[in-house]
């Protein structure tokens, strides 16, 4: 995991990071997990109808139901990393005081979008629930995957709020490190990282420490 | 202000809208926030103007609210968890070690052997993985110390594993294709079979451009001999996983007995079978699990963002009105197509290829229909001699094939970078000089996919 990017300590920002990480991080293994099944559905599926002639009952629907999953639960895990996809180049020209002022903006305006997909989604859930919604092949209520997308928009909020504050602190103290933020990296060391989040990069630095 | 605000026109709110998008984009908002903000923002203000704000800002809030959960559960979606699933699992499968050496056992005593078994394990290995830059990483670490023990040249085996890491995204499994797919509304397996050819045909002018240069100049790399028929044929067990993901989506695909997304799931389970084989434990398929949930998310929210501002550009026809002004350009539509293409070479140096495919498509990909002649215009009528169906797809194949291209373009290609971050003995200017042959090819390449549209096209016009 890519968490060592962001710097931790003994401040009330950086526990309260460290606690919301905790439950970001069950909630993307939930996702993972989900993404299993889902293999393990379709496998399931294509043999069943191959060898048997028999495929999954409602296979389309239970498919839908673990994309909502998958695709929102990790969504507030997903910032905490800095993982969401952004054009930084005029970022890393900036430095101190005016970098927070630039990303405290930017976070403030994916805070306002969040809590107004909150509210927009909250309605379709409810829209749903109240007509009783339910999948087209084996009639599974379709509230609870759309309940899953405010819930999940509500943990990015939070995680928002908190960037947030790390940002405001560092605005007012003029550090040049923040607690729980990620910081911006130049392209070698991301893609290192990324490398590294494919199990290689740590392997093979033993393996040629030890030949040397 | 107010009373602009209220008579605009939606074709006006459009343009403005979209240009503040871009400044978000700018500015380093976060490229689906910045998407999904300018959507709804673009959204209240054309309700806003129709039925006064307060009712306007309601209705833009429920439409806006409807699109996350509606669009991330489109079916053909499913199939890019399982690509990225794939992807995370193929190093702990043991492939790069395997393929390696299975390919330098195959073709180690062509001229520069090694480095053309660099280029068909990183070929192997980028197409299942689906990560260009990653794979560059760990083949700087696998293949770089075996060609410099050979007496390799320093640049010429930095360069060819910074320019075979961008094999990654036309040979199926492709996760960046998918999205095209969804985007532009066309089939998926269909632009999966389309970019097999032109994936292995680049392979192969990689291999051959190795071959031709260590002809042409003997102390770049010498061949590798000594391999028995035996010993080549035992190396083949270890890399059949590759062959078998790469060959059920084939047959999935092209035979009509799965969908995509069965396809990718049988591919998964055959490499995390082998990856349990290999010793994984459950620490590292945990790891494997968050970091895929992570992607998964990350591309998720990236498209329903994109699809709410899509939502808003519908309103403002602002893509039809982008297609009218680039097919009325007088120009050859080739000029302009490489105006646009040369658009992209410059947004790929500063930005992912699936944010920019996503951020620019909506708009790029009706304006490139227009130029061929429209959506229902048929090959002989074209300017592209493609019917718009063929254009579409493509497209896509030249347009990801230029995202990769953009990691080996001077002066920030990612792949570069790695190579050189990985190799402290090598510099970054290095890997540029060695990546140059490849990246002229790889001009080449486009340029020949451009003239000859029947390379992309003929696979799946067999299916």
């Amino acid at each position: 995991m890519s968490s060592s990017i962001i710097r931790e300590d003994s401040t009330r920002l950086s526990k309260f990071d460290q606690q919301l990480f905790k439950l970001e991080s069950w909630f993307s293994l939930i996702g993972g997990i989900t993404i299993s099944m889902l293999v393990a559905l379709a496998i399931a599926n294509s043999l069943g109808r191959w060898l048997f002639n028999l495929p999954v009952t409602g296979y389309i629907d239970w498919v839908e139901q673990f994309m909502a999953v998958f695709a929102f639960i990790g969504i507030a895990y997903c910032q905490r990393l800095g993982g969401h996809i952004r054009m930084d180049i005029l970022l890393s020209l900036m430095k101190g005081r005016a970098l927070w002022v630039a990303e405290w903006a930017s976070t403030l305006f994916m805070l306002l979008i969040t809590a107004v997909l909150v509210y927009g989604s909250y309605f379709h859930f409810y829209r749903a629930f109240t007509n009783g919604d339910s999948s087209m092949d084996i009639g599974i209520p379709i509230w609870p995957a759309k309940l899953l997308v405010p819930v999940a928009l509500s943990f990015l909020m939070l995680r928002l709020l908190l960037q947030l504050w790390a940002y405001s602190r560092a605005i007012l103290l003029g550090s040049e490190q923040p607690v729980g933020v990620p910081f911006i990296e130049d392209a070698a060391t991301q893609a290192n990282r990324e490398a590294e989040s494919l199990g290689a990069a740590s392997e093979y630095d033993k393996e040629s420490q030890e030949q040397s | 202000m107010i009373e602009f605000m209220s008579t605009a026109e939606p074709l006006q709110i459009g343009v403005i809208v979209s240009f503040v998008m871009l400044i978000f984009v700018l500015i380093g908002v976060r490229v689906a926030f910045a998407t999904a903000g300018a959507g709804f923002l673009g959204l209240v203000w054309i309700f806003s103007a129709k039925m006064g704000f307060e009712k306007g800002f309601i209705v833009a809030v429920k439409m806006a609210g409807t699109i996350p959960h509606s669009k991330a559960t489109t079916l053909s979606l499913s199939l890019i968890p399982t690509f990225i699933l794939i992807g995370y699992l193929a190093y702990h499968a043991g492939l790069t070690k395997a393929l390696f050496e299975a390919a330098k056992r195959w073709v180690g005593w062509l001229p520069g052997g090694l480095g053309v078994a660099t280029v068909f394990s990183t070929a192997g290995f980028a197409a299942v993985s689906g990560a260009s830059v990653a794979t560059s990483a760990v083949f700087a670490r696998v293949a770089i110390p075996e060609m410099l023990k050979m007496g390799y040249d320093k640049r010429f085996a930095a360069g060819v594993v910074a320019a075979g890491g961008t094999l990654a995204s036309l040979i199926p499994p492709s996760a960046i294709l998918v999205i095209y797919a969804i985007i532009v509304e066309q089939d998926v397996g269909t632009l999966l079979m389309a970019g097999f050819i032109p994936g292995i045909v680049s392979a192969f002018i990689y291999g051959g451009l190795v071959v031709f240069l260590a002809l042409m100049n003997k102390d770049l790399g010498p061949p590798v001999r000594g391999f028995t028929w035996k010993q080549r044929f035992e190396s083949i067990p270890g890399t059949l996983p590759i062959f078998f993901v790469i060959f059920i989506i084939m047959v999935c695909i092209y035979g009509g007995v799965g969908t995509p997304t069965e396809a990718g799931a049988l591919g998964a389970g055959v490499i995390m079978a082998m990856a349990f084989y290999k010793g994984m434990r459950w620490s590292t398929l945990k790891d494997a699990l968050m970091e895929s949930s992570k992607l998964t998310v990350m591309i998720f929210t990236m498209i329903w963002g994109v699809l709410l501002y899509v939502r808003f550009l519908g309103f403002a026809d602002l893509p039809n009105a982008f297609s009218a002004w680039i097919a009325g350009i007088d120009q050859s539509p080739y000029i302009t197509l490489l105006f646009i293409l040369l658009a992209y070479a410059v947004l790929g140096m500063f930005m992912d290829a699936i944010g920019m495919l996503l951020l620019t498509l909506p708009v790029v990909y009706p304006a490139i229909i227009a130029l061929n002649g429209g959506p229902l215009v048929t090959a002989a009528d074209s300017a592209f001699g493609v019917s718009s169906t063929g254009c579409a797809i493509w497209f896509g194949i030249i347009v990801v094939k230029m995202a990769e291209l953009c990691l080996i373009t001077p002066p920030i290609g990612l792949n570069c970078f790695v190579v050189a971050g990985v190799r402290k003995d090598i510099s970054v200017q290095d890997v540029f000089r060695g990546v140059t042959p490849f990246f002229a090819a790889d001009v080449l390449t486009i340029a020949v996919l451009i003239a000859v549209p029947s390379i992309v096209l003929w696979l799946p016009s067999m299916m």
